[in-house]
């Protein structure tokens, strides 16, 4: 039988951020190592902090203990039962962690007020424990199951470094990249989204992240309008070396049902022909003898990469204008040629999800579940989705976003490479 | 204070991939537990499979036993299915592998093991000492015979699959891969009169025929790429005829192969690409980024001259097929096919299938990689193209779904590279059956 848990990831899940953003190690299983105390000390002793859960037909419940068992210090340990979802604890204690386990001549364990049966997979409980839990007045509750975790920090010190390292392997790559064989001096991305997906909030993000502290150059806001009405071409300094970075973000104006960014401009910003900082007009696309009009545009000034940028937490709610006119843009991408990637933002906001996750994040069921929708609503390939966590609110940086971030700029710049090797040869003369 | 592993996290990432991106849960610790060999025992008996890691500086070196760890310390034996592995922590790239069947034994304090009735390592948990033996020497050369450890963990490995040969082919794959990648690089056409060999992709709508040009660009760059475009629709995706040249890596140089793409094949008359195209293309008469008008057939103005046709003259067709849809296509699609294949017959071009979308890809080849399980060839699928098109079972080959990679995969990558180079054998072939005078008029 396999040493697995019986917990669904989003019990596991609830678990783990109830008691402080726990990581989980499935140390101890009653139905494999058998039900014994002797069985269950031999793999959980000196092992930190435990969590022991048992299951019953109707809920799962246990105790979270922050001392070791055969640990000889007594301390207060939690009670906690998950029904429905919802998590109801109560304090019991102090004692030492091994009176958990039933009273057992061998063992010297007294009786305690929540004691674990396991030879006679049981659990008796005193009845004011059993009203502060919400359970029904019932002294005795059988178990199925008693499976035994090991507690650590799921974001440790160990993983903060793994994460600078990472973070400062990626910014070195990123600042030595050169376009496909140095056809252009930068590469361009587009980032392309409905008002207040994150596109200038990333934009922000990538700069801070080579600023070496958090940044705002483009304008951010919650105004259901949204702020970005100009085409801004963003450059970004390299701070080492005053050099400026090769690639630049292009920001547009947001995508809307009704306002928003007239369709009929999106070959223009594509083939290069609009300068920064011209105003965008819903209704009205640039016209060649605006003076903001670049005439002959050459391969360095055309989109290499577009970047579709949604809030993860918005898909469900597209409306399906707004996903026929992202689907409209994916076709004149295709007849452009133009590659893209999807960016979805405020990952961490997500249900569930806490900073500790963007170290795995696309491990994380909600996460899959979010890129499966985007697949099947807008008909990208789950390979071409990323996920990045932007600053919003901080101050200082943090490695484990900064890889996120890092990453996703990485993927665009492999995606605009493939852009430039895909060019007619006479393009490139 | 909770126990927590001693591997980097960076050292962890390159440990569970080795082992097929598994999960790990440490379960015990030389350095934290008192009762050494019995409890080491005691905590990872009736755990599954286990890796057992061994804290050097400088590498990563340890092994995964796939069986249970052993109950008892009591003159104990075991045979164990066991991966042994060495990875300098600084570079990912430098990593040896090495399958075992061995017999574990405890004995003293010591846990030996055993090929045969041969030592070829023993653990001194008391004195935290490694001693390596004949194979496990020969193949670990860099680290000496003796090694002093200041930890030896060891974690129940999670999500593998409890099969001696799929360990075996975990352990074997990146060779494999890098065999593979040198012949393909390696790889000369059979005349020198074609330089350049052109794999032509048909098939139906959302088959994969993008995506294995992507797939194949991204083995050899390393990450995932995006040339073609890709993406979900009810009509062809692809509208153009492209032919890709594929480079050896951002700095390195084309390999002597094209892929050509075309647009997918619709059931409906009047969708998808025209049948009637079919010779023009295979002759090398199509341009690349011609644009395909579905009820229109190429009017001769658009054909390149009859001059430099050869240039880009088919040499291998590949029909792709989802591996999924192959036992629902429809009767017209099936007519619509064998009608190209009778054009592909006419012309003489080799040709092959190719299944996309496979699930369970580390069961298409043998232990070895070198040849196709007898599972694969005897697949539903399999057979109902061999009988549909008449191709020989040795000519439909398999690859995994691209879809959902985040990272490449080396098993599904051997596929890439497998089929890539079964194209190009086929290609070969097809040159050398060409009448003398053909070939001396390329």
């Amino acid at each position: 039988m396999e040493v697995k848990t019986c917990l669904t990831w989003l019990e596991e899940k609830s678990l783990q951020n109830y008691f402080g953003g726990k990581q989980f190690s499935l140390l101890y299983k009653a139905s494999v190592h058998g039900f014994s105390n002797s069985a269950l000390l031999q793999r959980c002793s000196t092992q930190g902090p435990t969590l022991t859960v048992m299951y019953n037909k109707c809920f799962v419940f246990g105790t979270y203990m922050e001392q070791s068992y055969q640990e000889k210090k007594r301390d207060f340990s939690t009670v906690f039962v998950l029904q429905n979802a919802k998590i109801s604890e109560c304090k019991i204690g102090p004692d030492e962690p091994i009176a958990l386990l039933s009273a057992d001549p061998v063992f010297g364990i007294p009786y305690s007020n929540f004691s674990v049966q396991l030879s006679d997979k049981k659990v008796i409980l005193q009845k004011d424990i059993n009203k502060k839990l919400g359970l029904l007045e019932n002294s005795t509750i059988s178990i199925e199951e008693c499976e035994v975790f090991r507690c650590e920090d799921l974001l440790d010190q160990r993983k903060i470094e793994g994460a600078t390292v990472l973070r400062d392997s990626l910014l070195s790559a990123l600042r030595t990249y050169k376009p496909f064989e140095d056809l252009v001096p930068q590469s361009r991305i587009l980032l392309l989204g409905p008002f207040g997906a994150g596109k200038s909030s990333f934009f922000n993000s990538v700069k801070s992240v080579f600023q070496g502290h958090v940044t705002q150059q483009a304008l951010v806001g919650s105004e259901a309008a949204g702020i970005s009405k100009k085409y801004r071409t963003y450059w970004i300094k390299d701070k080492n070396c005053g050099k400026f970075l090769p690639f630049v973000l292009c920001d547009s104006l947001g995508l809307s049902e009704k306002d928003g960014l007239c369709m009929d401009d999106i070959p223009n910003i594509l083939k290069g022909h609009i300068a920064d900082r011209y105003q965008f007009e819903s209704m009205k696309p640039i016209t060649s003898n605006h003076p903001n009009y670049i005439h002959s545009p050459n391969l360095k000034d055309r989109i290499h990469c577009v970047a579709f940028v949604f809030d993860a937490n918005s898909i469900e709610g597209l409306s399906h204008e707004m996903v026929a006119k992202i689907k409209t843009i994916q076709r004149e991408l295709i007849k452009h040629g133009t590659m893209h990637v999807v960016l979805l933002t405020h990952v961490d906001s997500m249900d569930l999800i806490i900073r500790g996750d963007l170290m795995d994040i696309y491990s994380c069921v909600p996460v899959k579940l979010k890129l499966q929708e985007v697949h099947k609503k807008l008909g990208f390939a789950l390979s071409d989705i990323l996920v990045v966590s932007n600053y919003v609110s901080e101050w200082e940086l943090d490695p484990v976003k900064d890889v996120l971030i890092l990453s996703a700029l990485q993927q665009m710049l492999w995606t605009a490479d493939d852009y430039l090797e895909d060019q007619p040869l006479k393009e490139t003369c | 204070m909770a126990e927590t592993t001693i591997l980097t996290w960076a050292a962890e990432r390159i440990l569970r991939k080795l082992l097929g991106n598994a999960s790990l849960t440490l379960l015990y610790k030389s350095g934290a537990n008192k009762h050494g060999l019995e409890g080491m025992v005691q905590r990872c008996s009736l755990q599954g499979s286990t890796v057992t890691v061994l804290d050097i500086p400088n590498y990563i070196f340890g092994f995964f036993m796939l069986q249970n760890f052993p109950k008892s310390t009591e003159n104990s034996q075991s045979s164990y299915t066991s991966s042994w592995f060495l990875s300098k922590k600084s570079n990912v790239t430098e990593e040896k592998t090495l399958f075992l069947n061995i017999i574990l034994k405890i004995i003293n304090n010591c846990l030996q093991f055993y090929i045969s009735d041969k030592l070829i390592a023993c653990i001194d948990t008391n004195k935290s000492r490694m001693y390596l033996y004949d194979s496990l020497k020969e193949k670990f050369a860099p680290i000496s015979e003796t090694l002093y450890y200041k930890e030896l963990e060891i974690f129940r490995v999670e999500g593998i699959k409890k099969d001696p040969q799929y360990i075996r082919k975990l352990s074997t794959v990146t060779y494999h891969k890098e065999k593979l990648l040198a012949e393909l690089r390696a790889y000369k056409t059979y005349t020198d009169s074609v330089s350049e060999i052109h794999i032509l992709l048909l098939g139906p709508v959302g088959s994969g025929k993008s995506s294995f040009f992507n797939s194949v660009k991204s083995v050899f760059q390393g990450h995932t790429t995006r040339q073609a475009i890709v993406g979900s629709s009810y009509n062809s995706i692809t509208e153009q005829y492209r032919i890709y040249s594929v480079k050896d890596g951002k700095s390195g140089k084309y390999l002597p192969f094209m892929v050509c793409d075309t647009m997918g094949l619709d059931e409906r008359d009047g969708e998808g690409l025209c049948t009637d195209d079919i010779p023009h293309i295979l002759k090398g008469c199509v341009p690349d980024r011609y644009q395909f008008n579905p009820r229109e057939p190429i009017a001769c103005k658009h054909l390149s001259p009859v001059t430099s046709s050869s240039l880009n003259r088919i040499h291998c067709v590949a029909y792709v097929l989802d591996i999924n849809s192959v036992d629902k296509l429809s009767t017209q699609m099936i007519s619509k096919l064998k009608q190209i294949h009778k054009e592909v017959l006419n012309c003489g071009v080799a040709h092959v299938a190719l299944l996309t979308k496979v699930n369970n890809c580390d069961e298409v080849l043998e232990s070895n990689f070198l040849n196709m399980t007898s599972y694969t060839t005897s697949q539903n699928q399999v057979m109902t193209v061999n009988k549909m098109l008449n191709i020989p079972v040795r000519n439909i080959l398999m690859i995994g779904n691209s879809a959902s990679k985040k990272e490449l995969d080396p098993i599904k990558d051997v596929l890439i590279l497998t089929a890539l180079r079964q194209m190009l054998r086929n290609a070969d072939d097809f040159l050398e059956d060409l009448p003398l005078e053909e070939t001396a008029s390329k």
